[in-house]
């Protein structure tokens, strides 16, 4: 697997079953990938049953696509189908590249001046599934040792999450929060990435939510990706020399080309792929269906 | 009189210069008080507090453990402020409200003070009120700020400062007009003599200046006050300003989004919606784009908001400055982006964040307040000097582990004026004061409310003046330097003929269906009540030809839901009567209808609204087994639902609200008789008539017209036919016909075809025929119209009402 780039069709499904009646829904879909410098979007398509009688496409706060749509019918289900072909490019530092102590990632205390790098900023600060705790300083504190450098203590917290965690649907919820799964040491790629992001920005080192997929095959030596018959989640982290690197703390590594991006925030909640709000009384049923398939590449794709 | 009041120590004195020498601007409200008895001032503080019940003023404490209404609390005391002094509060106000306007355009747009470093951008980036959705929106007119409110207190040595930035949904305007109300009706002849200035243009430009702002398109322009509902604190003052400045009252329920624009759900169909005025926090506002959990928001108002398709007063995010950290930075701001010094300084307000101010905190804890960065972090201010050894080692703790979460600000003494008080021997003793200002946004720049709202600490000793801690309220009188505009009172007597209105535009859906349940829920109490009444009082008489009337009544209790098939009768009965938990009883219906009116309280009458308050007072407890103590409880429930009904016949104009409410309580009244006669049918000749008559009301009615003891013939004509008995059922289904009719004049067809045909046949029926059970043209008509009831119900809900609640989904976790 030397492949420079990677060509999938990644098609997502989402269904929902409702109890009674529903009159109307409002949705708001963030199921179309990024453009990025080393993913190229070649086609997206978006469909919704019933027919939405308003679709309006937009870019939302942290740069990602954001699909709003209205059904104005009475209906039981609604499907919404995501169907994405996309170019991945290598784009992660090698896990032994040379990088500066990890310190020099955190803001210099109190100097606020011209040239603030808002973006940066932006992933510093602690957002609501996101607190700075204690706990997780305490967790991520062997990896940090003093003047370590900064990859290698961020793959150290990426591998330690991996080992020390058990990937478990059962063991948590949607609103799970950071502190109890670093209790339960026990969750699912959400709750890892939650859980890493809180380590960090604690901290103070800038980290995002990233949203998107993983490769679903076999690798070489038989192990199959966690996470892949979803959609997926991860974390990207600033570095002042390399910049944004991402890691997959649920597979323990760095994130490079099996990963497919679709967009990212401060947490789950800014990039959720579905959120809605529907008029009437029901209760629903979810169901998800993702599959990710590599495409033999025909041609070179241009790539930086 | 004035004897006793205290000299200030180290505190500014508002109405004395010297011991017993008063500043200017008081000193004919001084000779007033010198000259005054104590009965006077009683009589004073009564005519004020009768003012306050009549016209319904509350505010709810949260804390409080009784609950919703607190009568306000004034005190006729003006605080006065000359010309001079208020020109500088005024002018510094306006350059303030013009800097926090841009600041939000900046935050909310390029963010260049960001990248500048001149505010350190995690205070903004980690604020729970910064809205990112909310970036980048087309605010109409580049206005975020329309209404600013300002704390302002002074210091000893009588500069004033602000203390606190309201940017979010200021309240205390309206309160601030009530007071003016009752404050200028106490001193009439001191009002007049001092020239103060009127507050009514304020409200005047705050009303043209949105509807100047507001985007066009889609009929006339609307605006409408968005209130969190009757649970808030300040509910009463949202009725106030929807009424006086003629803005709607609508909660999130009653708006929806289409084609990326704001509709008002009339039972009209859907109006456009071009401003909402909002008084509720903005991250309520879209459980789709901003808190999923809110149920008082608008899915889809975000989206609005950033095509600029509605004016959103204050903007969706203008929380953000609500938070003592900004306030250090706002001086060199003032001079980046208006290159001007900042008039009205700030008090002394450090955020704990950066490590040079916390470095100072630390080393006078004893002489600061530190307050939560974040109003979202909730916790007590605290005050250093009020720290013992412990608690000051366990504050630094908490403060060095988490600086960024505190302010520091400098304690202020804040200054004092006198009160009236409450202890006869003192007459007038000093409070601490502040005083909150207000600004509108105008095409002409900011105009400054010429008063506002003097808020008073709740004892001598307090030091934090707030309302939610049951402080007090005092009218603030500026005097004028010229002639006050006296063409501009207030809106009370500026109706024209031309204004009168006769029906508010479109009835809001919400509104007519709590006025559709609020009718059926009375009338089904009424019902329950009379039929407990009659089939409990069976159990206390012997009387032998009422003994069989017990099968039709109980057979009735068990059709309505009262009692359940095969229980101890007479143990269900009054569970049935007493229970405030088993469904269906009589108290947990009459919970609902409180609830009901709970929502339509700002059209209530005060007193109205204390009946329906009181309607359970005084319930015997349930484990009561007594049939007299039960019956005794119905009487008083009947007596207070008559009340009720006394004040929707009496109380309501005839407007489309009022045909909602009459056609629930007929409908409901419809089905009940229906039910009532099936069970006579059922149980012919072996029950009596005498029961049928009673639970009718209509005993009384028969004796008079007949000498006989009751027969079908006769019964049924006044209970079926007789459509001047307001317990018929041709009433009912002809007076629900007649209000259907002219609805449909409106509205289009609503489901009169359901009544005509039954009201036809019992107007036109031979009654020699058709009036005795054995009929089945009667029988089937009967059972025809319980099912019109019901189907018309559910055309009603369609027609006219909410369908059903939007709730939220958030996509499965990955």
């Amino acid at each position: 697997m030397t492949a420079d780039s990677l060509r999938y069709r990644v098609v997502h499904e989402t269904g929902y079953k409702y109890s009674s009646l529903v009159t109307s829904s409002r949705q708001i879909a963030h199921l179309s990938p990024r453009e990025t410098s080393w993913q190229k979007v070649v086609s997206h398509q978006l469909d919704i049953r019933p027919a939405s009688i308003e679709r309006n496409v937009s870019i939302d706060y942290f740069g990602n696509y954001m699909i709003s749509l209205f059904v104005d019918e009475p209906h039981h289900a609604l499907t919404v189908r995501a169907e994405s072909e996309v170019i991945v490019s290598r784009y992660a530092p090698s896990p032994d590249a040379a990088s500066p102590p990890w310190e020099e990632s955190l803001a210099v205390k109190g100097e606020w001046g011209p040239g603030t790098d808002l973006e940066v900023e932006s992933y510093r600060i602690p957002s609501p599934a996101v607190p700075l705790l204690a706990s997780a300083r305490a967790y991520a504190a062997p990896s940090f040792t003093p003047g370590r450098p900064w990859l290698a203590a961020l793959l150290d917290l990426t591998q330690r999450i991996r080992k020390e965690f058990v990937y478990d649907p059962k063991a948590t919820t949607i609103s799970t929060s950071v502190e109890e799964v670093l209790e339960l040491k026990r969750g699912v790629c959400q709750d890892y990435a939650h859980l890493m992001l809180s380590c960090l920005r604690t901290l103070g080192i800038p980290a995002r939510y990233v949203s998107g997929y993983v490769l679903n095959r076999s690798r070489a030596d038989g192990t199959k990706l966690t996470g892949a018959d979803a959609s997926h989640a991860w974390v990207c982290a600033h570095c002042p020399t390399l910049g944004w690197v991402a890691f997959d703390p649920t597979n323990g590594k760095i994130a490079d080309v099996e990963f497919i991006t679709l967009g990212w925030g401060r947490e789950f909640r800014d990039v959720s792929p579905l959120r809605g709000v529907v008029l009437g009384t029901a209760s629903q049923l979810l169901s998800v269906a993702v599959s990710v398939t590599p495409i033999p590449e025909p041609a070179s794709v241009a790539s930086a | 009189m004035l004897l006793s009041y205290p000299n200030p120590q180290g505190r500014y004195d508002e109405l004395f210069a010297a011991p017993g020498r008063p500043r200017e601007p008081w000193s004919k409200l001084y000779s007033e008080l010198t000259l005054a008895s104590v009965s006077d001032i009683g009589a004073m503080r009564a005519a004020a507090e009768r003012q306050i019940r009549d016209s319904g003023v509350t505010y709810n404490v949260y804390a409080d453990p009784k609950g919703q209404d607190r009568p306000w609390d004034l005190d006729v005391l003006p605080l006065i402020i000359d010309t001079h002094e208020w020109s500088q509060i005024e002018s510094g106000i306006r350059q303030r409200a013009w800097l926090l306007n841009a600041i939000l355009g900046d935050i909310y747009g390029p963010q260049e003070l960001l990248r500048e470093g001149l505010i350190p951008a995690p205070l903004v980036y980690g604020h729970s009120s910064f809205l990112r959705p909310a970036c980048k929106a087309q605010v109409p007119g580049k206005t975020h700020l329309h209404v600013y409110a300002a704390d302002l207190a002074r210091s000893p040595d009588g500069r004033w400062w602000v203390m606190a930035d309201r940017t979010q949904a200021a309240s205390g305007a309206g309160y601030a007009l009530e007071n003016r109300l009752i404050v200028s009706r106490t001193f009439p002849h001191l009002y007049r003599d001092l020239r103060i200035q009127h507050l009514a243009r304020f409200f005047a430009t705050m009303r043209d200046s949105l509807l100047h702002y507001a985007p066009k398109g889609d009929g006339a322009p609307l605006v409408v006050l968005l209130t969190p509902g009757p649970y808030n604190e300040t509910y009463f003052e949202h009725t106030l300003l929807s009424r006086y400045l003629g803005f709607p009252l609508v909660e999130g329920g009653d708006l929806t989004v289409r084609d990326g624009k704001v509709w008002l759900k009339t039972i009209g169909g859907l109006r456009r919606v071009h401003a909402i005025m909002r008084r509720q926090d903005g991250s309520y506002c879209d459980p789709l784009e901003l808190r999923s959990d809110s149920a008082l928001g608008v899915a889809g108002l975000t989206d609005c908001a950033r095509r600029g398709s509605v004016l959103i007063a204050n903007a969706l995010g203008s929380g953000v400055l609500e938070s003592g950290t900004l306030l250090g930075f706002l001086p060199r701001i003032a001079e980046r982006l208006l290159g001007q010094e900042l008039q009205m300084p700030s008090i002394g307000t450090w955020w704990c964040g950066e490590p040079a101010a916390l470095a100072d905190a630390l080393k006078r804890v004893d002489r600061l307040v530190f307050k939560p960065a974040d109003p979202a972090n909730n916790f007590d201010v605290i005050f250093g000097h009020d720290l013992d050894a412990k608690g000051l080692a366990e504050f630094k703790k908490r403060l060095e582990a988490r600086p960024e979460a505190f302010v520091a600000q400098e304690l202020v003494h804040v200054s004092q004026a006198p009160v009236l008080s409450r202890n006869a021997e003192l007459l007038v003793e000093p409070r601490g004061v502040g005083l909150r200002v207000f600004a509108v946004a105008t095409p002409a720049g900011y105009m400054v409310m010429p008063g506002g709202l003097t808020r008073v600490a709740s004892s001598a000793s307090a030091r934090v003046v707030t309302m939610q801690r049951g402080g007090g309220s005092k009218d603030t009188w500026v005097m004028s330097p010229g002639q006050v505009d006296a063409s501009f009172t207030l809106l009370r007597t500026t109706v024209t003929p031309a204004d009168l209105v006769r029906a508010p535009a479109g009835l809001p859906s919400r509104l007519a269906e709590n006025l559709y349940w609020l009718g059926r829920y009375q009338e089904r109490c009424d019902d329950m009540a009379r039929l407990l009444r009659q089939t409990l009082g069976l159990k206390l008489q012997d009387s032998d030809d009422e003994e069989n009337a017990q099968q039709p009544l109980e057979e009735l209790a068990r059709q309505t839901g009262l009692i359940g098939d095969d229980e101890d009768v007479e143990q269900a009965l009054l569970t049935a009567t007493l229970s405030q938990e088993e469904p269906g009883s009589l108290p947990v219906n009459l919970k609902s209808l409180q609830q009901v009116a709970f929502h339509l309280r700002e059209r209530m009458s005060l007193d109205n609204w204390r009946v329906l308050n009181n309607v359970l007072q005084d319930i015997p407890d349930s484990d009561v087994q007594e049939v007299s103590t039960a019956l005794e409880w119905l009487d008083m429930v009947t007596l207070r639902l008559m009340t009720l009904s006394g004040f929707a016949l009496d109380g309501m104009t005839r407007d489309n609200a009022w045909r909602f409410m009459s056609i629930g309580r007929r409908l409901e009244r419809l089905v009940f008789q229906c039910a009532a006669l099936q069970c006579a049918f059922l149980h012919d000749g072996t029950a009596g008539l005498t029961w049928l008559l009673r639970l009718s009301d209509s005993a009384v009615t028969y004796r008079a017209r007949y000498m006989v003891s009751p027969e079908w013939l006769p019964v049924l004509d006044l209970i079926v036919v007789d459509a001047s008995n307001p317990r018929s059922v041709l009433f009912q289904a002809k007076g629900v016909l007649g209000y259907l009719e002219v609805l449909q004049k409106e509205y289009g067809p609503c489901g009169a075809e359901l009544l005509r045909e039954h009201v036809r046949f019992l107007t036109d029926m031979d009654r020699g025929r058709h009036l005795n059970p054995e009929s089945e043209e009667l029988r089937n008509t009967i059972s025809g119209l319980r099912n019109a009831a019901l189907q018309l119900n559910d055309r009603l809900t369609q027609r006219f009402f909410n369908v059903g609640q939007a709730r939220t989904w958030s996509s499965l976790r990955v």
